[in-house]
């Protein structure tokens, strides 16, 4: 059996093995965060040019409340921004102020604006992961159980429930949620994140994670289901699909049974699209985030937004946008970092 | 007489025409409003909060403030329509443009688009438009442009995909030889090739479109002078122990909307792409 | 004692939206233990349906065996319960596609797609099987075998993920073997490898080979039986020497005809028979053969020849031939 060629793939890297799979998600690490820093440069120069368009000086900007009298933080505002330079110096400094994670400061909450946007991030980020598990797993168990059951009665009902929570928008599906297990069934809170004077220990005591949880529910069925309902779609087509391909028909000459190839070999690999979307859909669930909190109070960056919004909070405002961005760059990295483990094929240049 | 194939197979498809003919009723009715209801939609007209049937004077019931509900659904739509038409159109525009630019040109001028289209993908979209209506002030206008500036990036891509795959055929090479000139082989000869599976998309993005409106009007952040679907749910929103339907039913027209633009989406690209609706 | 694999009368039918079209007619092949079949014909003859049928794959829909027996040792699995069919895939029958590259899972290790197959049919646990699965690599001529267990086929070439799905194949020693044109993807100097490979597994376990392909070459390299399809029926069958020497159907003469000399470039089409196959929906009512046929007679056009046979082992379904 001598002389056969190894394709050039195969004789240039190691084949398979742990370790070169780890070199090669560090590799992408790196590179991943290399582009980010444009990405960001992006987004802040955006940010800048809206501050620029804004009728009014970007001193008035910043103190829009005009709460602010005092001269001597005027006087500061000014150095910081040196508002006295020309443009692109201003956006020099704007962008070196904000790479010491310096967003200003919020004379609303008399805070700087990082500390303020900090607070609320972790209920946000909760809030995200668990629509986003919500919807994975609701969407890839739909379209894998459409897809096995294509063109049954099975099938269309998945088919319906898609199409309706595709189309149904996130905040009037949450009062909807709110008026039916809330006000009808008195089951769960109409919203809030913690019962106020809640359970015995607060927050910190099992008590208080099973209060959270509760609270959690309906936001999360609102915000989860719409992307559950893309991922229904995408994974049914997914798996029909992939089943076509010559390899499901090797593993069903093995003599696995139909089942078994499904879980096995079909799932894994119609899964790939479903985190392709997964990925590119980061910016929109956090932002379908702010409108579901606002219906919730849940006491997340949303709610700050919107709170920032209705009182003119400028710096908070631009800051979330920044911050927002920053949470969807890391994690569409982590989403390219399961697609890589997913997918061998994926090689770094 | 391929044109009426592809009808052929569209209307084939029964969601798809079920779609198109709800979407045509609510653009009749956004377009008729006026004569079924030339009464304001704002003015009070009834007893505030009658449920949905108890009057046969206001079918759909009416709000918190005694308006009628049928009157301000059957006038919401006309902006709700309008704001997603036009929402849509700027998207496409932006997204067509930079699109072919990249596609046709390719190099660094694709990679720089392509780029621009990662980071609007990366900012919140939401909050990009909640911040450009904030700062820029909540007028329809805006809103629409905010809009579009959002939604332009998948129309972009595709369109970037049909030109990568147009620019060097044939027929686009002839033109070239023959001189003519860049814009006009973009516009004049590899458009209209690429148009149909970018309306498809576009017919897709005045759903999206649809659904900011309605979560920007929602938050009481939408054009104080248009009265649109969403907004009337963000009123109905501190009733809804006592009269839950005042916004159950703007929500519902949104989502018969939405779901209508689709199916329609949905019929049109089955039947461009027969093959994969045999599958 | 029965036969490892005795077909008889074998029907497959799809039903689609354009009518029923039989695309595996009637078809009787047996294959002896250490023997080698080969089902030759154009593509859309009906080869791989046939194959697919024994293995009982078939899409349905749209494709149904409608009659005839899958005897494997004497068992018909025609009649067998889908578990029942679990047990014969994999452990009595292995199977070989004809794309290698796509054949494979993607996203799998080969040693997890080798090993699946023994943790099916065996009792070996996770680190017997690779230790097997090992074995199998090294059996079937993989280079390197050690280091490729863990490697992904995407990182294999065409010849060495063929060389996996063989070693999936006879992983459970299989008393019957189904390629299907296994070389046709491969590089020339690969497929004589692979061939050679087929060749010695098979004399070394015994095995019956049904081996389908369109390439005559091939079959007059690996076949000790041919059995000629066309439009989904056997048109011939004999030995391969017979075959060769005087093949009885003009369809076959056509083949050997268009077969260009072992060393000269390879021609995919078959130059010497005029016209295509004729699609399954639009067989004509005679011999399907009629409209290509250089030795049509009006007798041809009215009636289908049935197999008739000329001479012991020898079966062929013309009229011309019947009249010498």
């Amino acid at each position: 059996m001598a002389g056969e060629l190894a394709s050039p793939a195969a004789s240039r890297r190691p084949t398979g093995g742990g370790s070169s799979r780890r070199i090669a998600a560090l590799r992408l690490l790196r590179r991943r965060l290399i582009q980010a820093v444009p990405l960001m440069l992006g987004v802040v120069v955006i940010n800048f040019c809206l501050i620029q368009m804004a009728p009014g000086s970007f001193l008035e900007l910043m103190t829009a409340e005009n709460q602010v009298s005092d001269p001597a933080t005027i006087e500061l505002l000014r150095k910081t921004y040196g508002l006295d330079d020309p443009v692109w110096l201003q956006l020099v400094k704007y962008i070196w102020a904000l790479v010491q994670f310096d967003f200003g400061f919020s004379y609303r909450q008399n805070r700087p604006v990082i500390d303020a946007i900090s607070d609320h991030l972790p209920a946000t980020l909760l809030l995200m992961v668990s629509s986003i598990t919500l919807a994975l797993a609701v969407g890839v168990a739909a379209g894998v159980v459409a897809s096995m059951k294509v063109r049954t009665f099975w099938d269309s009902l998945v088919s319906v429930a898609a199409m309706f929570f595709f189309a149904a928008p996130g905040f009037w599906l949450g009062i909807m949620l709110i008026v039916l297990f809330s006000v009808k069934l008195g089951w769960l809170p109409v919203g809030g994140m913690m019962t106020i004077g809640g359970v015995g220990g607060g927050a910190t005591g099992a008590g208080g994670v099973l209060d959270v949880l509760h609270h959690l529910i309906l936001p999360t069925l609102a915000l989860g289901l719409f992307y559950a309902a893309i991922y229904t779609r995408v994974m049914r087509s997914s798996m029909l699909e992939v089943a076509q391909l010559d390899f499901v028909r090797t593993a069903r000459a093995k003599g696995l049974s139909r089942n078994q190839v499904t879980i096995g070999h079909v799932l894994r690999n119609a899964l790939l699209p479903v985190v392709t979307i997964l990925g590119v859909q980061m910016g929109t669930v956090l932002a379908g985030s702010v409108v579901i909190e606002s219906v919730f109070s849940w006491p997340g960056v949303g709610s700050l937004l919107f709170d920032s919004v209705s009182s003119r909070n400028y710096p908070v405002v631009l800051g979330i946008m920044v911050l927002g961005s920053l949470v969807v760059i890391a994690a569409n990295i982590a989403v390219d970092l399961v697609y890589m483990w997913l997918d061998p094929r994926i090689e770094i240049r | 007489m391929r044109r009426f194939e592809f009808l052929g197979r569209f209307s084939r498809n029964r969601g798809a025409l079920v779609g198109a003919v709800l979407i045509l009723v609510v653009a009749l009715m956004a377009l008729l409003a006026p004569l079924f209801f030339p009464v304001d939609p704002l003015r009070i007209v009834g007893q505030p909060e009658l449920w949905p049937g108890e009057d046969p004077d206001f079918p759909l019931g009416t709000d918190s403030l005694g308006r009628d509900m049928l009157s301000m659904i059957v006038h919401g739509a006309r902006a709700t329509l309008l704001i997603g038409l036009f929402a849509s159109a700027v998207a496409t525009l932006i997204g067509v443009s930079v699109g072919a630019t990249a596609g046709y040109f390719g190099g660094w001028i694709d990679e720089i688009a392509m780029r621009a289209a990662e980071l609007f993908q990366t900012i919140p979209n939401l909050i990009f438009v909640l911040t450009i209506v904030v700062i820029l002030g909540s007028t329809l206008t805006n809103i629409v442009i905010a809009i579009g500036i959002v939604s332009w990036t998948p129309i972009a891509r595709m369109t970037r995909a049909e030109f990568l795959s147009l620019r060097d055929r044939e027929f686009v090479q002839a033109c070239r030889a023959m001189g003519m000139g860049d814009l006009r082989i973009i516009v004049g000869e590899i458009l209209p090739n690429a148009l149909p599976p970018v309306i498809v998309l576009s017919s897709l993005v005045v759903a999206g479109a649809i659904l900011f409106e309605s979560a920007v009007s929602f938050l009481g952040l939408g054009d104080p002078n248009v009265a649109s679907w969403g907004r009337l749910v963000g009123d109905g929103r501190l009733l809804i122990r006592s009269s839950w339907y005042i916004c159950a039913i703007p929500g519902v027209a949104i989502m018969i909307t939405v779901l209508c633009l689709n199916l329609i989406g949905d019929g049109l690209n089955d039947a461009l792409n027969p093959k994969l609706r045999d599958r | 004692m029965a036969l490892p694999l005795d077909v008889r009368d074998l029907s497959t039918t799809l039903f689609t939206r354009r009518g029923e079209m039989k695309a595996v007619d009637g078809l009787s092949l047996s294959v002896g233990a250490g023997e080698t079949v080969a089902l030759v014909g154009e593509s859309g003859c009906g080869k791989s349906l046939s194959a697919l049928s024994i293995m009982r794959l078939l899409p349905d829909p749209p494709a149904r065996i409608v009659g005839g027996e899958v005897l494997l040792n004497g068992r018909d699995l025609v009649v067998l319960p889908e578990e029942g069919m679990l047990d014969i895939r994999g452990q009595e029958i292995g199977m070989i596609f004809q794309d290698p590259m796509s054949s494979l899972n993607p996203v799998a290790t080969v040693e997890k797609q080798i090993a699946e197959v023994l943790m099916t049919h065996t009792e070996l646990g996770r680190g017997q099987a690779r230790v097997r699965a090992h074995e199998l690599l090294e059996l079937v001529g993989m280079p390197d075998a050690g280091r490729r267990l863990d490697a992904y086929p995407h990182q294999l070439s065409g010849g060495m993920c063929q060389r996996v799905v063989i070693a999936m194949a006879i992983a459970c020693s299989p008393s019957v073997l189904i390629a299907d044109e296994p070389t046709t993807a491969l590089d020339v100097t690969v497929q004589a490898q692979v061939l050679a490979l087929l060749k010695k597994l098979q004399a070394d376990a015994g095995m019956a080979m049904v081996f389908i392909t369109h390439d005559l070459g091939v079959v007059a390299e690996t076949a000790d039986r041919v059995v000629v399809m066309y439009a989904g029926r056997k048109v011939e069958e004999a030995t391969v020497d017979e075959l060769f020497e005087t093949p009885l159907h003009p369809y076959t003469a056509g083949l050997i005809g268009a077969t260009p000399v072992p060393g000269a470039a390879r021609a995919e089409r078959l130059a010497d028979i005029p016209g295509m196959v004729p699609p399954l929906n639009a067989l004509p009512q005679g011999c399907a053969f009629a409209p290509r046929c250089p030795r049509v007679m009006a007798r041809c056009r009215q009636e289908r020849p049935k197999l008739t046979q000329p001479a012991p082992g020898r079966l062929v379904a013309c009229f011309a031939a019947e009249r010498g």
